[in-house]
This record gives structure tokens, sequence and C-alpha cells, in this order.
């Protein structure tokens, strides 16, 4: 068991160790690689992070050219998924500040009341939810504080640790716990009152 | 059982949901577990949230790749064609430096003797080198900082995402 962590652990550094060539390089043919790989993830987590969908796409496009122009910090030491999610969310916040909507750098602890849907349309959550879970999650979902959702996604989607979620959002691991509290707290009654 | 006692596993569940709970604390919810409704009911409730979380699928537009990768193509080829102006920039710079040294060790070691040749005064030697030879060569030397961020405005500026 050991040894097949140990591998597995072996091989994804050397993985890593690739990727962070390739970016160094400028290697197109591992951008895209990239891209083919890790798609759907970051749309999925632009859209758990800004609670919407139009302007996605545009983020998404920004990140893989910041991925060409400044892939040589990527030093393949770690995971590339929180690498790319950092990147994504850097942008994301810049083109928040830009529209003057909201910032998702304040403080937990500020009374801020969650942000409402933009508009009556029904909200990308609503759009995609597939089992009756997510159904019942949507609407609630959406009325979440963004870091909130954001703390979600990345650890029960992304299955990363405190430590990844930490270093991407640039906040304290026990700020990243509680925001992944409060989330579920915030779903949980949902589905309240039902037997397992 | 007290309010505060469920309260203190119930915190601990969401510990371990969120990945971080000591392997001691871990055993100890296991154990209450077994024998705790209320908590086993709260576990179930988050285990259905983090279900449900997975129950979403986001549509991607079919033409996200080919526009990403087209992007990336252009971005590339800038980037390509700076390389080249960077190289040149850099050239130029050490040249200027060069020409900076040699003009002030021109001025200390032989400033003497060319000014008795052409029958100058030495004041009036180090003017001349200093307006036409050291200090061009220094502006050009102290320019090549900004070029970097010149080039890549420019090229911000041309790089329109297709």
């Amino acid at each position: 068991m050991f040894e097949d962590e140990l591998i597995s652990r072996t091989s994804m550094q050397s993985d890593t160790q690739q990727i962070a060539l390739g970016l160094r390089q400028g290697d197109l043919a591992v951008i895209e690689a990239l891209v083919e790989q890790y798609q759907y993830r970051l749309v999925r987590y632009l859209i758990y992070l800004l609670g919407r969908r139009d302007g996605v796409d545009d983020l998404v496009q920004e990140t893989w050219l910041r991925v060409l122009e400044r892939g040589s910090s990527y030093d393949g030491h770690s995971r590339f998924e929180p690498w790319l999610f950092r990147v994504a969310r850097n942008i994301a916040v810049d083109a928040m500040r830009k529209r003057q909507n909201l910032s998702l750098d304040s403080d937990d602890d500020d009374g801020r009341p969650p942000p409402s849907p933009a508009s009556s349309e029904p909200s990308p959550f609503t759009l995609a939810a597939r089992t009756e879970e997510a159904d019942r999650l949507a609407h609630s979902l959406q009325a979440l504080d963004p870091v909130h959702r954001e703390a979600l996604v990345l650890r029960f989607q992304e299955d990363l640790s405190l430590q990844e979620i930490s270093a991407i959002v640039g906040a304290p691991v026990s700020t990243v716990a509680s925001r992944i509290y409060r989330g579920l707290a915030t779903l949980r009654p949902q589905f309240e009152g039902e037997t397992a | 059982m007290n309010i505060d006692h469920h309260e203190n596993f119930q915190h601990m569940i969401d510990e371990s949901l969120a990945g971080g709970i000591s392997a001691e604390r871990e055993k100890s919810l296991r154990d209450h577990l077994h024998t705790c409704a209320p908590c086993q009911e709260y576990l179930s409730a988050s285990n259905n949230v983090i279900a449900g979380l997975g129950g979403f699928s986001f549509e991607v537009d079919p033409s996200l790749n080919a526009r990403v990768f087209a992007s990336l193509r252009v971005r590339a080829q800038q980037v390509e064609a700076a390389q080249p102006r960077r190289r040149q920039w850099l050239l130029i710079s050490l040249a200027a430096v060069v020409l900076t040294i040699s003009g002030s060790v021109v001025d200390l070691r032989f400033g003497d003797l060319i000014a008795s040749v052409f029958d100058i005064q030495r004041t009036q030697l180090q003017h001349g080198l200093l307006a036409f030879w050291i200090v061009p060569s220094l502006c050009v030397f102290l320019l090549f900082p900004l070029l970097p961020w010149l080039s890549k405005a420019g090229t911000r500026r041309q790089g329109r995402i297709v």
C-alpha cells in the first residue's frame, strides 16, 4: 500500500515537472493538452465563484493566456490545479473590480449580506442541476456568499486540501475551514429531517 | 446528553468533512456516531449536501476550446516576434554601457594629451565628452529597464483576444 502511494506520488511529481517544463518553454502543445484536460473544471470553478454563466468564457480565455505568459512561475513541486485556479481567481477578481461589482477579498465577519442574483434569469445552478439533490440546492447555492460557494466547490468537487485552498484564496487555513462550515450550514437545512 | 455535547460532535463532523481533523478525534467521532441519532442525521444531511454539489453539470460552449487555442497561437506569435527585438535592445544597452565607460576612461587617462593635441582647454574637452559621448550613452543605458514594460504594453494593445 505504501509502495502504491509512493509510485502514485512519484508519477504525479513527474507529471507536474513535465507540465512545469512545458510551461517554462511556452510549449503550445502542452498548454493545449492542459486546456483539454482542465477546461470543464475551470468553467465550473468560475461559475461557482461568480454565481453567473455570462462572462465566464472570456475569463477562461484570459486565464489560459495568462498561463502561457506566466507559466514559468509554476514550479511543478505541487499539483497544477491549485496554481491554475489561483490564476483564474486573480483574473476574476480583477474583472469584478473593473465592473465595480463586489469584492471577494472581504472579511468573513463583516456582516455583509449575501449578494442576490444579478438578474431574473434562472441561475446557472438551476440550469445545471441534474439530480434531485442538486435541484434542491440550486436556489440556496445561488444566494450563498461567493467565498463560501468557492470553498465548497474547491473542497468537495476539486477535492483540494485546506492548505491548497488557502493558497488559492490567499486566506488562512482557519478562514477557509470556517467558510466550508458556513457553506455547509447554509445548505444543510435542505436535507434536515430526513433519514439516511 | 446536553446540546453542547452534540454541538461539539457536529463541529467535529464539519471538521472531518473539511479534512482538518486528527485521527484521534476522528475515532472519537466515529464511536459517538454509533450511538447518536441526531449526529447521524446531521452527518447524513451534510453528506447529501456534498452529493448535491456533485449533481450539477455545466454546459461548456463546444467552440470555447477552439477559441482558446486560436488566441493562444496569436499570443505565442506575438511573444515570439518580441524576442529578437528584446535581444536587439539588450545589445544596444550593452554597447551603451561600454561607450559610457570608455568615454570616462578617455577623459581620465588621455584628457590632457587630447587637449594639448587639439590645443583646447581641459574643461572644454570634458564638456564636449560629457555632452556628445558620456551623457547620451548613459541615457540609452538608463532607458533599458523601461523597455520590457513598454514592449509588453505594446503587445497587449495589439493583442486583442480572438
